[in-house]
């Protein structure tokens, strides 16, 4: 007797887990549209400066050598498209898929990419951190800027860069906006438009003419910025200068400028480099 | 001190009806920066250590594991760091059943849906938390049923996954069957992933998938065997389950596996034929943590050789587990008997292995339709897709050419898709020489050299390896080697090491360079990177 309820329980607890769970096709997608708070117009609160919007900033670790990374720019291009100057991407060719380039072929790594991959103990590319929270991968990183855009901001960040001769000089301009933010003020310098290999995805044949954009060329106020404070309110001038290599495309330049600290991005602005003749 | 505890443990648990038993393994690396190499000093001392203790007695048996991987040996996966007791159970014998508490390892059929086990050098371990029956009701069946979450390294993965495996020996039942020496044996398992995942997955910056809560896999399997003669047939199934792997398209997964093997007088004949698609079977939705080699929930085997010389390990294999792949074997062995003309004094034995792996077929929908894009692809199953991932001929001769002096000569052929296998370095094709002899100088002293050559117009060009091993029974073994790429870097992976064992201690010293490379087992890789330092291993059963 004992025996038979034993079978009968264990048959009852497979036909329950056996839970069929087969999605129709047209309900695999839901809609959930990325929603971008435009508070720029809304009344501050007595005594408050008027608030910003907050920009979000991802760091994509990528390599010329990593099949997958196309598909992480995919991403980021649907991001930038839906998003506008609310995100940031910057690609950071570092790590073990990274090509430093030869006598024949033009390579895109950079030492300071090697220290960031380094730093953050990745493993693997593509990877990103949306506003410097945990590395994640490619596939989620909607989920985490959109998570990221609907936070306050705590302070408004602007760039203007001058490229004259061969030195950009660079200003930042920010506003305390909500509360002090301590911290790191950090300024990269990125080139778009870089024709270069990059190994593609799904077994196609690599591409010789790829397009890389966003791409980190070096950081102008050393790797990991310099020290920045500024209270509600406040507002605060960084002046600095970089000399660009002659490799780079000055047409192609532009700033990315951000305040982390170990809550991670509080804020990034990107401009484009104005070139005077 | 810790292994004369365990023996006076031993000792005063033994008096009471329980024995004590278990095992020690650590090993050690002082990692030393290496210019050469590239090498880096990741740290002042790492090791991988464990500890497991075993209790037994008439109806109850226990057991833990203590592992401390906080400091661990490089290449293994940031989260492999950290310590502690993850293994714990407890196994009753209750009249035919047999009933875990616990951490446990399980595998049903071949391991297409369901294995759970322990690679140490790979960082694998998918043990499952849960409970398992494993019940014998009649002589000649055995049932199984379970239900846990897996580990993944140091925590839990949220699934549930449950299963139930049947198998019957039909021999048991037919009288006649064991009278002609016949065996067959009948088996289906399935097993269900429960999930409830918060993890939201965009396909743009607009929509995100649905995520079924409840995936199931089943899986048929039949063997037969008569004398020499045996041949088993698998068939999996698995429902759909969008993920990184498969990027996240809703279709069913399968694996189908026909095996036939001859093992008569002197002659081994194995063929064996499989087919997979995406059946990467994983026990988190997490993307982040489902890239890489944790959480797997089922294991398919690769059907090509497991190399052990040197350089024929250099360009491994890894089952394509979500892209699918057609993979074929064929191995035959031949044992030239003594006194014969090819077989000479002492006899001979050759063997040969030819291993192919080719793609699937699978026909994308190229539009910009996002719910079409989820249905993946079409396959025709018998038709072959446009890219080999791997072809392997390797050809073994064995003879013992004098009462002292024992030779093994082999050849290897490979063409390694080492796109497919690691994501980059496109098609290397190989041509790999070896040479082992054993010479035995008295019933304590035994000499063995090896010598490889690696021919390759790809990668890092030719590589030699020389090795030799100096046992001196029964406690010292002596080991000098050193690997030299000779096409591109000159660069030399020198390491010499020395082992001693008494009783059940074993242990081993060393210095040396390792490569980075790929460490495979069973299908499985990992990614190792170079390094160099003093080496200590120590094991120790009681």
């Amino acid at each position: 007797m004992l025996k038979r309820y034993t079978y009968s329980i264990l048959a009852l607890v497979c036909l329950l887990l056996t839970g069929c769970d087969r999605i129709a096709e047209d309900e695999r997608l839901i809609y959930d549209p990325i929603v971008l708070e435009d508070n720029q117009n809304d009344i501050p609160e007595e005594g408050k400066p008027e608030q910003t919007k907050r920009v979000v900033l991802l760091e994509d670790f990528t390599g010329q050598r990593c099949v997958n990374c196309p598909k992480a720019t995919d991403i980021i291009e649907q991001l930038q498209e839906v998003c506008g100057d609310a995100f940031v991407a910057v690609g950071i060719h570092g790590g073990p898929t990274a090509f430093a380039g030869n006598a024949n072929v033009v390579g895109l790594k950079t030492d300071i990419g090697d220290e960031y991959y380094t730093h953050w103990n990745l493993e693997y590319q593509p990877v990103g951190l949306v506003n410097r929270h945990a590395p994640i991968n490619y596939t989620e990183w909607i989920e985490a800027v959109k998570e990221e855009l609907v936070k306050p901001a705590t302070l408004r960040l602007k760039g203007t860069a001058v490229l004259e001769d061969n030195t950009i000089t660079i200003n930042i301009d920010a506003q305390g906006t909500n509360g002090t933010v301590d911290g790191k003020l950090q300024v990269w310098l990125l080139e778009d438009g870089i024709k270069a290999l990059q190994l593609m995805p799904d077994n196609k044949p690599a591409d010789q003419a790829y397009i890389h954009n966003h791409v980190l060329r070096t950081a102008v106020n050393g790797t990991w910025g310099e020290d920045f404070s500024i209270k509600e309110g406040e507002t605060e001038r960084r002046t600095m200068a970089l000399d660009i290599e002659p490799k780079w495309n000055r047409e192609q330049l532009s700033i990315v400028a951000f305040v982390y600290n170990d809550q991670g991005v509080q804020q990034a602005a990107k401009t484009k480099v104005e070139i005077i003749e | 001190m810790v292994a004369c505890l365990c023996v006076l443990g031993t000792k005063a648990w033994e008096r009471k009806g329980v024995t004590f038993s278990g095992s020690i393994q650590s090993d050690m690396l002082v990692p030393r920066h290496d210019n050469g190499t590239g090498a880096e000093k990741t740290g002042s001392f790492l090791t991988n250590t464990y500890a497991d203790l075993l209790l037994q007695s008439q109806y109850i048996n226990a057991g833990a594991r203590l592992e401390f991987l906080a400091y661990p040996l490089p290449g293994f996966e940031n989260d492999f760091k950290g310590w502690g007791v993850p293994h714990f159970w407890m196994k009753g014998n209750i009249g035919k059943a047999e009933l875990t508490v616990g951490t446990f390892y399980e595998q049903f059929g071949s391991g297409f849906i369901l294995r759970t086990y322990e690679e140490r050098a790979l960082g694998i371990d998918n043990a499952l938390l849960g409970g398992r029956v494993v019940v014998k009701p009649i002589k000649g069946v055995t049932l199984k049923a379970l239900s846990g979450v897996q580990r993944r390294y140091w925590e839990w993965n949220e699934a549930l996954i449950s299963g139930a495996d049947a198998e019957i020996g039909l021999d048991e039942f037919f009288p006649v069957l064991r009278k002609n020496g016949t065996g067959i044996t009948l088996g289906g398992s399935w097993v269900n992933k429960y999930e409830k995942s918060d993890e939201k997955i965009y396909l743009s910056p607009t929509y995100r998938l649905r995520l079924p809560k409840f995936v199931n896999a089943w899986d048929v399997r039949a063997s037969f065997s008569r004398g020499p003669w045996n041949v088993m047939g698998e068939y999996a199934q698995k429902s759909d389950d969008p993920s990184f792997a498969n990027g996240h398209i809703y279709r069913k997964g399968s694996a189908a596996m026909l095996s036939g093997s001859y093992s008569g007088k002197g002659l081994s004949v194995l063929l064996q034929a499989k087919r997979s698609e995406n059946m990467s079977f994983k026990s988190t939705s997490v993307e982040t943590k489902s890239i890489g080699i944790s959480s797997a929930i089922n294991h398919l085997p690769a059907f090509t050789q497991d190399q052990t010389y040197a350089l024929a390990a250099f360009y491994p294999y890894a089952t394509q587990l979500a892209e699918g792949e057609w993979a074929y074997q064929a191995e035959v062995g031949y044992n030239f008997k003594r006194k014969t003309l090819l077989g000479g004094r002492y006899g001979m034995n050759v063997k040969a292995n030819l291993s192919y792996v080719r793609a699937i077929d699978r026909q994308f929908y190229d539009g910009d339709n996002l719910v079409q894009k989820t249905n993946g692809y079409t396959s025709k199953f018998f038709k072959w897709g446009d890219d080999t991932y791997y072809r392997s001929f390797d050809i073994s001769l064995s003879r013992k050419l004098s009462k002292a002096f024992k030779l093994n000569l082999m050849y290897v052929n490979q063409r390694c898709n080492q796109s497919v296998v690691k994501g980059h370095g496109g098609i290397v094709h190989t041509n790999i020489f070896i040479a082992d002899g054993k010479y035995q100088f008295s019933p304590k002293v035994t000499l063995r050299g090896e010598l490889q050559y690696l021919r390759i117009k790809e990668d890092q060009g030719d590589w030699a390896y020389g090795l030799l091993e100096l046992s001196l029974v029964p406690h010292w073994m002596i080991t000098v080697s050193d690997m030299w790429n000779c096409g591109e870097t000159n660069l030399h992976y020198y390491q010499g090491l020395v082992t001693y064992n008494v009783a059940q201690h074993r242990i081993q010293a060393g210095y040396g360079r390792t490569r980075a490379g790929l460490n495979c087992s069973g299908g499985v890789c990992r990614m190792v990177p170079a390094h160099t330092g003093w080496t200590l291993s120590y094991n120790y059963n009681f």
